[in-house]
């Protein structure tokens, strides 16, 4: 004789319980947590009307804040940082980013970001983000239109 | 050979089913025996008109009959067709489908490199923001959509 089968709904606050671990999980991260930036870099320019697919999750937000007709993601740079870490990002035309995670609090990520063109420091600042926001930095200018990088932290 | 047995052999005569010897003996003996040689003369003329009401029953029948051959040689046609042909004609796909996969693999990013974005939130604050050699902006277009840092270099963009 085997075991009798649980009854069905038995195991339905078991199932809750680690839901509920995950979703905690995923909801209040530790302020300690490791970062992962993800830079996209595109090229925006009024050649063509190209629309990259990698973008086409937010190709509406694109068109409603710049008036380019073509985005072309050009690269994709990612790096997971630890609180304190610095990660460099080498981008086109002879720039890089370089950003550093620092303690931030709650669900929040806090990156020192600071852009370069050789020596000179086109631009230092600060993002407090929430987990899984989005800024974007742009006006570089690349090829025949301008190099917009997306920015997001995880 | 007696008569009896004769007439049990003329039927098998006349259709050339005996042995060679046994046909001798029975054409010898129809030579001598007219009741036997009339009872052999009566069948196969039976024989002929049998073929030939067959062969009007046939001419009636020709237009489905002829159906009935090109049925029938539509089925043999069909199978003699190889059975490899409607089965590699089901499953193409499961191949062509597994060489798409394999060169998705072999081509396609897996770092997701090219995975779409999908930002969570726009909310971003800027605590400082410095440039030595151009003119910084920051533009908010509402909640809705994202922080813009702009970059201006020489007056160009």
């Amino acid at each position: 004789m085997g075991t009798p089968d649980p009854k069905p709904g038995s195991r339905l606050p078991a199932i809750a319980f680690i839901a509920l671990i995950l979703f905690a999980h995923t909801v209040v991260a530790s302020p300690d947590a490791p970062v992962a930036v993800d830079v996209g870099v595109v090229v925006a320019s009024n050649e063509g009307t190209t629309m990259d697919p990698a973008l086409s999750s937010i190709q509406k937000k694109l068109q409603s804040m710049f008036n380019y007709t073509s985005y072309r993601m050009v690269d994709r740079l990612k790096r997971t940082l630890s609180v304190g870490e610095t990660g460099d990002f080498v981008l086109p035309g002879n720039r890089s980013m370089r950003a550093t995670s620092v303690p931030a609090k709650g669900n929040k990520v806090k990156l020192a970001v600071q852009i370069m063109e050789g020596d000179r420091n086109l631009l230092s600042t600060t993002l407090g983000l929430k987990r899984g926001g989005m800024v974007l930095v742009g006006g570089l200018s690349y090829q025949k239109g301008v190099m917009i990088l997306i920015i997001s932290a995880e | 050979m007696e008569c009896r047995e004769t007439r049990q052999m003329i039927q098998d005569h006349i259709d050339g089913h005996l042995p060679p010897r046994v046909s001798e003996k029975l054409r010898e003996h129809l030579g001598g025996c007219d009741p036997c040689a009339s009872e052999e003369a009566e069948l196969i003329r039976v024989g002929d008109l049998l073929r030939l009401w067959s062969a009007v029953r046939v001419e009636e029948r020709e237009p489905q009959l002829s159906a009935l051959w090109t049925r029938v040689g539509a089925v043999i046609e069909e199978r003699r067709k190889p059975w490899l042909v409607p089965l590699l004609r089901r499953w193409f796909w499961v191949p062509a489908a597994a060489v798409v996969a394999v060169l998705t693999l072999l081509f396609y990013p897996l770092d997701g490199s090219r995975a779409p974005f999908h930002p969570k939130s726009f909310d971003v604050t800027v605590e400082s923001l410095e440039s030595d050699a151009a003119t910084v902006a920051l533009v908010d277009k509402g909640e809705d959509l994202p922080r813009v840092i702009w970059i201006i270099e020489n007056g160009n963009t």
